[in-house]
């Protein structure tokens, strides 16, 4: 019997953090932010991006792809407000970047300001899914509970930015602001946090502004939109 | 349960580069899988044993090495072993700190036996 030992050492994802990083490139250089928003299911993803695409109506552009295991109620709920494309993962727990460049196609690959990936409702899988995003932002709501950051380290690592959503119910439930922002900050000391309510519109506009600095500092100061030429 | 999707992209790469170096019966896969990786090695190994046996010999073993997560202080230059996902620098306890090992799913190894040259098939 012959038998040899082949040497590999390569991440098996390298193939497509590469694609992610070309299409991060691409999107860039023509002026688009992309931001992968992730968190558990009923968190308010787009309950979020519904008064996000409402302050910013008529100012900023931007266009939505919304991942769900099933339905298109999401997308339907966004649709009225901005440019919008399903993608249904048919029960998988995660997006990939080929399903990403399917919606893009789907909405004629449009120049907006703002790309929104909301991911399918799990702080797991997506986590390790790289889509092309230039900002990845996890929410968690009051309603789940304080201690997510210790329970999902990848998600809180990974992520850029923390939206703590459903402010208005903080005097109704157990949640401590303070509790996991300290429990969030151990995993990842560089995470923004940030608090909203999207019912009443409150951390909206500090929410957008922060979206902005994103934008000057990862599309203006390093590439030549499009737009500006 | 992604580990199944991970999975699927090691066989097939595995394929491609038996299939590359010559061919033959893949024996043993080894695979580096970091704390930090998102990967749950249980679930990865039962993906494994659920798809490996379509493409490749009923014996085919995984070997799973699990790799703890180690940092480096961008500050202070201190590297150090990452305990209860705490990134904070135990020397300065300020900088930002570096993820130096630990969220990698890599394929370090494949061992072939070449007996039967039959490119990366099913023995």
């Amino acid at each position: 019997m012959n038998t040899r030992v082949i040497s590999v050492r390569r991440d098996i994802q390298a193939e497509q953090k590469a694609d992610a990083a070309a299409e991060r490139e691409r999107l860039g250089r023509r002026g688009t932010l992309v931001i992968n928003l992730l968190s558990s299911p009923g968190s308010g993803k787009t309950s979020l991006l519904e008064a996000t695409a409402r302050h910013w109506a008529g100012r900023r552009s931007m266009a939505v792809l919304v991942g769900d295991l099933e339905t298109d109620r999401d997308a339907q709920r966004l649709a009225p407000l901005v440019p919008v494309a399903q993608l249904t993962t048919g029960g998988a727990c995660h997006l990939e970047l080929p399903l990403v460049q399917r919606g893009l196609q789907a909405l004629g690959d449009p120049a907006v300001d703002f790309l929104f990936i909301e991911n399918v409702g799990n702080l797991v899988c997506p986590a390790s899914h790289d889509l092309a995003e230039h900002l990845r932002v996890v929410l968690i709501s009051t309603t789940e509970g304080d201690d997510k950051p210790g329970k999902y380290p990848k998600m809180f690592r990974t992520s850029q930015a923390m939206v703590v959503t459903k402010q208005d119910l903080l005097p109704h439930v157990p949640f401590s602001i303070e509790a996991v922002t300290e429990d969030a900050l151990k995993i990842q000391p560089a995470l923004n946090v940030l608090t909203s309510c999207a019912i009443d519109n409150r951390g909206i506009q500090e929410w957008c502004e922060f979206l902005e600095q994103q934008y000057q500092k990862k599309i203006e100061s390093v590439y030549e939109p499009a737009g500006n030429r | 349960m992604h580990e199944r999707s991970l999975v699927q992209t090691l066989l097939n790469q595995v394929q491609q580069i038996v299939a590359d170096d010559g061919g033959g019966v893949v024996k043993e896969i080894q695979v580096q899988v970091g704390d930090l990786s998102g990967v749950e090695p249980i679930l990865f190994e039962s993906a494994f044993t659920e798809l490996a046996t379509e493409c490749f010999s009923q014996d085919c073993r995984l070997v799973l090495d699990i790799v703890p997560v180690k940092a480096e202080c961008r500050l202070c230059g201190q590297c150090f072993e990452v305990q209860d996902y705490e990134f904070l620098c135990p020397a300065c306890g300020t900088g930002p700190v570096e993820v130096i090992q630990g969220d990698q799913v890599k394929l370090m190894s494949i061992t072939v036996d070449s007996e039967n040259l039959v490119s990366g098939a099913k023995s």
